[in-house]
């Protein structure tokens, strides 16, 4: 294990070139933003790009094929042709609302990656209340969609925003219920400590621990897909009901925010999932641990992937009920569960 | 919480829209998420065929009724030559009642195809819809080997078929709904053990057997109401009394029925075009008939079981080259007439599923 | 019941309402007074031995004399056809509406409204649907309609 964090080293190496105080915090802070801002840029292309090679082969057929091996690069000239098209804006739009709509979904999706360890010690800054701070940030998003349909003044928009809003705010509760018995595991909100709770062997990832490992990750799972607006949950912009649903008045570099904003939060989940159940970084020793982590992490994304173009899409009513009448009692339920197990220290560590 | 004010409000489904599958405009008034209205409004896809035909010959009607339904090209070929030919009395060679057979039954399968697929898609499964085009794309490559063309086809005519089938097409036939019936048994297990799948189909948009006779609605969405009523059998043309087949009936009259009874009747097709491929023996495939030729004057009304319901025509003519007068009833006409009755007071999303499940093709009914 | 028991049925019981008329080539067609044409309709719907309960087509045509409707008529019980017409004046075409009795007539009857000028009676929307709501070119499938040479669309 790493003894300093990237953080710690990277100020180290800055103070040699004499910075310090507060401008030296803003410089390092700075320096990590953009490289996670880089990072996540070209992670949302691939997850692009990844998705669609999925959905292809999954349906008979091969997705992306002109750009570049196996079209490798697709997304990058989609990006390119979305930059250069016109904004189209609507004259009846709110325009305040309107403008920063995608700019907060995209702040939104990104923010969550200051508290989340892309390997040992990789970690922009390990805050005491990481979980908290993530469930809090990406809740953020359900305003910008709310936000994008109320300002494109247009009726399928609307729908689609309170429709997100209904189901982004009903599936917090069992998402938050399911990462609370993690949590009590843990004792701490810290991802750092989480991963931590689970080192060593692989039977100590939380989801293997009996019996409340699997039945939380599945919650969690089912929590997170309706969070990141998929496939079967995805309401928000169900195609052949709302059309385009929240951004269907949005086109160019703002559609292409919500879209990036959206995979972005598809990896989100799945990082989450794997701090929580998996173990984060952990795994055998010869391999560096950010690789064991993108490993995992992509398999939870593959995972979702797969669910998504699996699975018809839900009805709001019956996805209400899902949340309310069975999602939240099982996760209460779950947590009773843990706590007692917990307090008989039912569990091995080994 | 009761004196929060709520307000209905209008929105336009369509023209445009992704699932009305044409442009059909569905005038909704909604409450929230609840449909309280739904007024279709239709022609966006006039294009006066029937006039058109009134100055055309016969045979030059075929590839403008073609347009028709484009879904079932083969069934507007044949339901138009069957009512010339009833006029005129012409007498049709076996082989070709059998090609005619053939062809038509590989247009339902193909259509029910289309329909599992877009129905999958429209309550947001987008996979089906490729798996169902996958095995339509071999029944096009029939067609085309066939009479050269994969959506219009021209290849039913007054008398007989345009051409005969190549050597390698009754192999290449047998295989193909030999692969088709497996297939289906693989998207029935694909789709109906789905929990959420059944949640949006099972007691969706019921439909009980007399408000569908009342409204006129035919083919599988009358027979998974419970009527057991199909015009290959009761209303006999061709010789669809020489195959053993069953036509399936289902009770419920929801979406669910509605789409297990088209993939029941996918395989009965298949059953019936391996038995005509069995059948079937050399021979001409055309009876002498002049391109400019004159039925007797009189008028009928010729209809046949389209994968859409009922698919008529009702054909007068007055002794010369030209039909005085055509009018062509799709299956779909009414059934877009039905839907208000049964879709008000649903989700939007049940409104989807229903309108799904009809099959309704535009062109079909704007003419 | 075959055709000519079907046509014998009919010219006993309802022979002085409905006339054979030989122009149908392979359905029985019988034609009607446009007076009677709702009754006829409902005792041919109620009547045990036919129960016409089924509504297939209704279809105008115009002979440049006079007009017609042609009732198209099945029973799924009896797996019965029967066809009936209705001749209608040039001027004033006028004919009830049958939608009372099969509520799928509705749309026909517009349809034959708009595109052939005959009126319904107790029509309860009577409004244009196939062409556009400002369309004042005529009754396009009548003979002797000539097509505009330039057809003005609505201003949107």
């Amino acid at each position: 294990m790493i003894a300093v964090g990237i953080t710690v080293a990277l100020k180290e190496i800055l103070a040699s070139f004499g910075l310090s105080g507060g401008l030296l915090s803003v410089v390092t802070y700075a320096i990590l933003a953009s490289a996670t801002f880089g990072l996540l840029s070209v992670l949302a292309l691939f997850l692009v790009w990844w998705e669609r090679k999925i959905a292809g082969h999954m349906q008979q057929r091969f997705g992306p094929m002109r750009n570049g091996w196996h079209g490798w690069y697709q997304t990058l000239v989609d990006g390119l042709k979305l930059l250069q098209k016109e904004d189209v804006r609507v004259a009846t739009r709110d325009k305040v609302v309107f403008f920063w709509a995608p700019v907060m979904c995209f702040i939104a999706a990104f923010a969550a990656y200051i508290v989340i360890p892309f390997g040992d010690g990789l970690i922009v800054a390990d805050l005491n209340i990481g979980i908290l701070y993530i469930m809090a940030i990406t809740t953020f998003t359900v305003i910008s969609l709310l936000m994008a349909g109320w300002g494109s003044n247009n009726k399928y928009a609307l729908l689609g925003g309170m429709r997100s809003a209904a189901q982004v705010v009903s599936y917090e509760v069992p998402m938050v219920a399911s990462i609370l018995v993690v949590v009590l595991y843990a004792g701490s909100l810290s991802t750092v400590d989480i991963v931590n709770s689970q080192a060593g062997n692989f039977l100590n990832w939380n989801i293997f621990r009996v019996p409340y490992g699997p039945l939380a990750f599945l919650t969690y799972l089912v929590a997170a897909i309706a969070e990141a607006n998929r496939t079967p949950f995805d309401l928000a912009e169900a195609e052949q009901e709302l059309v385009a649903g929240f951004n269907i008045e949005y086109s160019g570099m703002k559609f292409a925010m919500f879209f990036l904003a959206e995979f972005i939060n598809l990896f989100t989940v799945s990082a989450i999932a794997v701090i929580l159940f998996f173990g984060g970084w952990h795994g055998f020793e010869f391999i560096p641990s950010f690789v064991w982590f993108f490993l995992k992490t992509f398999a939870v994304v593959f995972l979702l992937i797969m669910i998504r173009w699996t699975y018809p899409r839900m009805r709001v009513d019956q996805l209400m009920e899902f949340a309310w009448k069975f999602l939240v009692p099982l996760t209460f339920l779950n947590i009773i569960i843990a706590a007692i197990f917990k307090h008989f220290g039912w569990y091995w560590e080994l | 919480m009761s004196n929060l004010r709520t307000e209905e409000f209008d929105i336009n489904m369509g023209p445009h829209h992704p699932s009305t599958h044409g442009v059909c405009r569905l005038l909704l008034t909604m409450d929230g998420e609840k449909v309280v209205k739904v007024v279709p409004y239709i022609g966006y896809l006039h294009r006066a065929i029937e006039k058109i035909c009134e100055n055309r010959t016969y045979a030059m009607c075929i590839p403008i009724l073609d347009r028709f339904e484009y879904v079932t090209a083969m069934s507007c070929n044949y339901v138009f030559s069957l009512a010339a030919e009833r006029l005129s009395g012409i007498e049709v060679p076996e082989r070709a009642e059998y090609l005619r057979v053939i062809m038509l039954e590989l247009n339902r399968i193909a259509s029910h195809l289309i329909f599992f697929g877009t129905t999958a898609m429209d309550i947001g499964a987008l996979t089906p819809f490729l798996y169902a085009l996958r095995e339509r794309e071999y029944i096009m490559d029939l067609f085309e080997m066939t009479c050269g063309q994969r959506l219009t086809y021209n290849y039913i005519r007054v008398g007989g078929v345009s051409k005969d089938i190549p050597n390698e097409f009754t192999p290449k036939c047998r295989e193909t709904v030999a692969t088709i019936s497996d297939k289906v048994e693989e998207y029935k297990r694909l789709l109906n053990g789905n929990p959420i799948w059944k949640m949006r189909t099972i007691g969706v948009g019921k439909l009980d057997a007399d408000l569908a006779l009342a409204y006129g609605v035919s083919g599988p969405i009358l027979r998974a109401s419970g009527v057991d009523y199909d015009l290959r059998r009761d209303d006999p043309y061709s010789i669809y009394d020489r195959f053993d087949y069953n036509i399936p009936i289902y009770q419920n009259g929801d979406v669910y029925d509605r789409y297990m009874i088209r993939l029941d009747e996918i395989q009965e097709s298949c059953k019936i075009v391996a038995q005509a491929l069995d059948q079937i023996e050399d021979g001409p495939i055309r009876a002498k008939v002049s391109p400019n030729f004159k039925p007797a004057a009189g008028e009928t009304y010729t209809r046949i079981e389209n994968s859409r319901g009922e698919m008529g025509v009702y054909l007068v003519s007055d002794g010369t080259k030209k039909p005085f007068r055509v009018k062509a009833r799709g299956g779909s006409y009414p059934h877009l007439q039905l839907l208000p009755e049964i879709a008000t007071n649903c989700m939007i999303a049940d409104l989807v599923a229903i309108f799904a499940s009809f099959d309704v093709i535009l062109p079909e009914v704007d003419r | 019941m075959n055709n000519e028991e079907l046509k014998a049925y009919i010219e006993s019981h309802y022979g002085s309402q409905l006339t054979y008329n030989e122009a149908g080539k392979y359905d029985l067609l019988f034609e009607v007074d446009a007076s009677n044409l709702v009754t006829v309709c409902e005792k041919l719907k109620n009547d045990s031995e036919l129960l016409f309960d089924y509504f297939c087509n209704l279809s105008g045509a115009d002979t440049t004399e006079r007009f017609e409707a042609i009732y198209n008529l099945a029973s799924t019980k009896k797996k019965i056809r029967l066809d009936i017409k209705v001749i209608l004046p040039h001027e004033n075409p006028v004919v009830n509406s049958v939608q009372t009795i099969w509520p799928a007539a509705n749309w026909y009857e517009r349809e034959m409204w708009e595109l052939y000028g005959i009126h319904i009676n107790n029509h309860d929307n009577l409004t244009r649907f196939l062409l556009h709501d400002e369309w004042d070119e005529g009754f396009p499938m009548r003979k002797d309609w000539d097509a505009p040479d330039f057809i003005r669309f609505p201003d949107l």
